[in-house]
């Protein structure tokens, strides 16, 4: 590694140590957001930590309890194509599979796109449904903090200075459906808005999480939606009472993808297809 | 200071500063001018290259990141049948216009038949998405990939 300031630790501690230590060092994912940054001068590090040399972030593996880590630097292609989630972890693949185009899935990263946390993203909405966690690192140790509290406003995350993303834990995935719907200018761009829903359905009843991405600073979700989902999943009047609880909880700015407006109009529309197509996905189960 | 990159089969050393991307490189140094800087933002697709066999971007890998991969460019893919193939198709079919966008689309192209040796057209629009023609020539570039994977049939 001839370059100065480009450094490629093979070990997370190594990494960590490298960005508490290196004035002006940024991490290095898949590059589809900080070279662009870097491309158009609105990013200048003074070094860069490549994260494409530590084999521990790369790929989906296994948990004991069922459950699934991903590691920060799995392409979203590998995500879209991992049949292993399923039933209410479906959301997330796919949220994967329409993120951008093919190209840029093999290069976008979920440890990237997540840090980078751009609310009209499709990964941020779809952790969430998931109740996942992000394992976040430090030169200190690791922490893990709930998806629904990692974005926290902004393009902000809970990380702080020195620290930076290292996986995504999924719980075991339920059976069920898991599915994300968005509405989008054209096929692969940010979204106007956004709904990710998981539903997992055992001899108990229904349990669905939903959120709503695109239409406020961060992933927007309500316990009363949630609930009313939950007690009559699939009943037309309790869709359309989330969508106007989400509606109420969003809080959408007007941008070149749609006005605020808009989006408030849209949200409960969504929500109800998306329930729609969660209740039809259930019943052909 | 200098790199060691694997480009189309042959290692080839470049001077690279941290911020310079494949693309920089490519162009400007080795003279590998097929991949083209359009958007210079990884929205167009017309800097498409094969690092370690997926087509990415070339203006969103930073140079020093490459060292240690496989990198094809369309230049490398000049004894290719399949792309032999799609090159006919294209000039057959009347699908390159300006130009500028063709070496990406060809690239995406070659990957899409390589996974894919009969694909549908939502398929080939779907595998090309990341490919902008600012001719807005879509139909013909569809057509003559759909030509090309045809030929390929035994």
């Amino acid at each position: 590694m001839s370059v100065p300031g480009y450094h490629r630790p093979k070990s997370v501690e190594d990494a960590a140590r490298l960005l508490a230590e290196t004035d002006g060092a940024r991490c290095l994912s898949g590059g589809a957001t900080l070279v662009a940054m870097m491309n158009a001068s609105l990013a200048e590090p003074k070094a860069i930590v490549s994260l494409a040399g530590i084999p521990e972030l790369a790929g989906i593996a296994e948990l004991a309890n069922g459950g699934f880590r991903i590691g920060a630097m799995t392409r979203h292609a590998a995500t879209a194509a991992d049949a292993r989630l399923a039933g209410t972890l479906a959301v997330l693949r796919d949220a994967a599979r329409q993120i951008a185009n093919p190209v840029v899935r093999n290069m976008g990263t979920i440890g990237g796109s997540i840090g980078f946390a751009d609310p009209a993203a499709d990964y941020p909405p779809a952790l969430v449904a998931a109740n996942a966690e992000v394992e976040i690192v430090n030169a200190a140790g690791r922490r893990r903090v709930a998806a629904r509290d990692f974005f926290v406003d902004w393009y902000t995350t809970a990380c702080g200075p020195g620290e930076f993303v290292t996986g995504v834990h999924l719980p075991p995935p339920r059976p069920g459906a898991g599915l994300y719907r968005k509405l989008a200018r054209v096929s692969g761009d940010f979204a106007i808005a956004s709904v990710a829903l998981s539903a997992a359905r055992d001899a108990a009843g229904v349990s669905v999480r939903i959120a709503v991405g695109g239409c406020g600073p961060r992933p927007i979700r309500a316990d009363a939606a949630d609930a009313l989902l939950s007690a009559k999943f699939g009943d037309a009047a309790a869709a359309a009472a989330a969508g106007e609880a989400l509606a109420a909880a969003a809080d959408p700015v007007d941008d070149v993808r749609a006005s605020a407006e808009y989006r408030r109009l849209v949200i409960p529309r969504l929500v109800a297809e998306t329930v729609a197509h969660a209740r039809a996905a259930l019943e052909a189960r | 200071m200098t790199l060691a990159l694997s480009i189309n089969g042959r290692i080839r050393h470049v001077q690279a500063g941290l911020s310079d991307t494949l693309l920089t490189v490519l162009r400007d140094q080795l003279l590998l001018t097929a991949a083209k800087r359009g958007c210079n933002q990884g929205v167009c697709g017309a800097c498409t290259v094969l690092i370690d066999g997926r087509p990415q971007r070339a203006c969103l890998s930073l140079a020093a990141n490459c060292e240690g991969a496989a990198i094809t460019t369309l230049e490398g893919l000049q004894r290719d049948a399949g792309m032999a193939r799609l090159q006919k198709a294209f000039t057959a079919t009347g699908a390159v216009q300006c130009g500028f966008c063709t070496p990406g689309v060809l690239v995406s192209a070659h990957a899409l038949l390589s996974h894919n040796a009969d694909p549908r057209t939502d398929e080939i629009r779907a595998g090309l998405s990341g490919n902008l023609c600012r001719c807005s020539g879509y139909r013909k570039i569809a057509e003559a990939v759909a030509e090309a994977a045809k030929e390929a049939k035994p």
